[in-house]
């Protein structure tokens, strides 16, 4: 019986583009004719940081975006904006992967000028909201590593946020939190704009209040979240 | 799923004026399913000194089994009762004891030392100390618990505001988080005295 070599490794050096990682003996058998292959990976996927926030009021719709944009423990930039205004009513609010959302949104421009101009008007918020979850979901399997939120009026002039996953699934809300910072802020609009846990009556939310719930909000982001900071950028429609 | 959340549960601790707030939800799940919606996480040392202990259940039962007969055995033999930056210095370095095979808890400190001024103290489960001047939380939600009280917080609060307060952070908090929540307890430390409320929140 011919006797194999067994390799006595405890981790494998495998590189990625992260650097040096140890594959687990665990995933790997390495003893006889039969060997788990392994391979050296390119990770498509880079996370830039920021967080993008978005509030609809009964008149009105505020999308924001912090400006930095870092990958791994460095900044890239201190001025990259995370907002598209694809027209007067519509914004898309992204946070993610930047080339992966750059790309998308030269992909919806470039819909929306089709649109315009075979039905010659300009497309609602609604249309815009189901065309980039469309957009998306085209990517199924190789998805946009893009966390996006759409801010706008809708046809009947009442403000309308859309929260989107990274593959296209959407849901209107009434405010929404995206990117690295979104675990730290979205309580805090729960609190303030949905009232839950609130006994006192609810008021009509107007622009001044939103605008400072928004800067609040980015100020408590920055303070905890090292992707967040730099400045603010914030649209309002 | 990491070890520390295993079973869930959230804690935070405040500064006032002249006083100090701890409050921690109330379940007990094996990761996703709740077993107990009565457990407590936060215990009282002495009369002005509380400890929150997040993570491992069992190692927050037996870790308030630890440092309650530490405390008693302080008493006997000093004749007086812990303060609080005795006792966080003596959790943490309980903790040190086992940096190897580590209690699987975080404990948060808080308390009135003898001339009621606030202490309020973090620990990692291995026992590193962060002292606060104004918020302290630990837990499984701890993102959202600092977004929250970043939020929230403001400087010299009386004992009505630091409850308010401290309530709204942790149930908005928690309401978010999966393997926290199931109602809260907040207890408020004042000269005076200990106010202890339980509050009823989202039953989910």
């Amino acid at each position: 019986m011919m006797q194999y070599n067994q390799q006595k490794v405890n981790a494998l050096p495998i590189w990625t583009s992260e650097g040096n990682v140890d594959l687990p003996l665990s995933d790997v058998s390495l003893d006889g004719p039969i060997t788990t292959p392994y391979e050296r990976r390119f990770n498509p996927y880079d996370f830039n940081g920021g967080t993008t926030v978005c509030i609809a009021g009964n008149d009105f719709a505020i999308a924001a975006g912090c400006t930095r944009m870092s990958t791994g423990y460095q900044i890239l930039s201190r001025n990259q904006s995370k907002l598209l205004n694809l027209s007067n009513k519509t914004v898309i609010a992204a946070a993610g992967c930047q080339s992966d959302i750059t790309v998308l949104n030269k992909t919806l421009q470039a819909r929306y000028l089709q649109y315009e101009s075979q039905s010659q008007k300009i497309m609602s918020t609604e249309a815009a909201a189901q065309l980039l979850s469309v957009t998306l979901y085209y990517r199924r399997f190789f998805p946009y590593y893009a966390f996006c939120m759409i801010a706008g009026l809708d046809e009947n002039g009442v403000g309308a946020v859309f929260g989107y996953d990274a593959v296209g699934s959407f849901k209107r809300d009434q405010y929404g939190v995206m990117g690295s910072g979104q675990n730290f802020i979205m309580p805090f609009l729960d609190n303030l704009i949905g009232h839950k846990n609130r006994l006192d009556e609810k008021k009509v939310l107007t622009v001044e209040e939103a605008i400072s719930i928004v800067k609040t909000a980015f100020i408590v982001a920055t303070e905890r979240d090292i992707h967040t900071g730099d400045s603010v950028e914030i649209n309002i429609i | 799923m990491s070890i520390l959340q295993y079973n869930g549960g959230a804690v935070i601790a405040m500064k006032g004026l002249n006083c100090v707030g701890i409050c921690s939800d109330l379940r007990l799940g094996l990761q996703q399913q709740t077993v107990a919606m009565n457990f407590k996480k936060v215990f009282q040392i002495t009369d002005k000194l509380y400890v929150g202990l997040t993570g491992l259940a069992t190692d927050v039962l037996s870790l308030e089994h630890l440092l309650n007969f530490r405390c008693k055995l302080y008493k006997l033999k000093e004749n007086r009762e812990i303060s609080p930056k005795a006792f966080g210095a003596m959790l943490s370095s309980l903790l040190y004891e086992k940096r190897f095979g580590p209690w699987f808890s975080e404990p948060v400190v808080c308390g009135l030392d003898a001339n009621n001024n606030a202490f309020l103290s973090g620990m990692d489960l291995i026992g590193a100390p962060v002292f606060s001047d104004d918020f302290t939380v630990a837990g499984t939600c701890t993102q959202n618990l600092h977004g929250m009280c970043e939020a929230l917080y403001r400087p010299n609060m009386d004992p009505e505001e630091l409850f308010e307060v401290l309530s709204q952070c942790l149930l908005s908090a928690v309401d978010r988080d999966a393997l926290s929540g199931w109602g809260a307890v907040v207890h408020i430390i004042t000269p005076e005295g200990t106010i202890t409320r339980t509050l009823k929140c989202r039953q989910d």
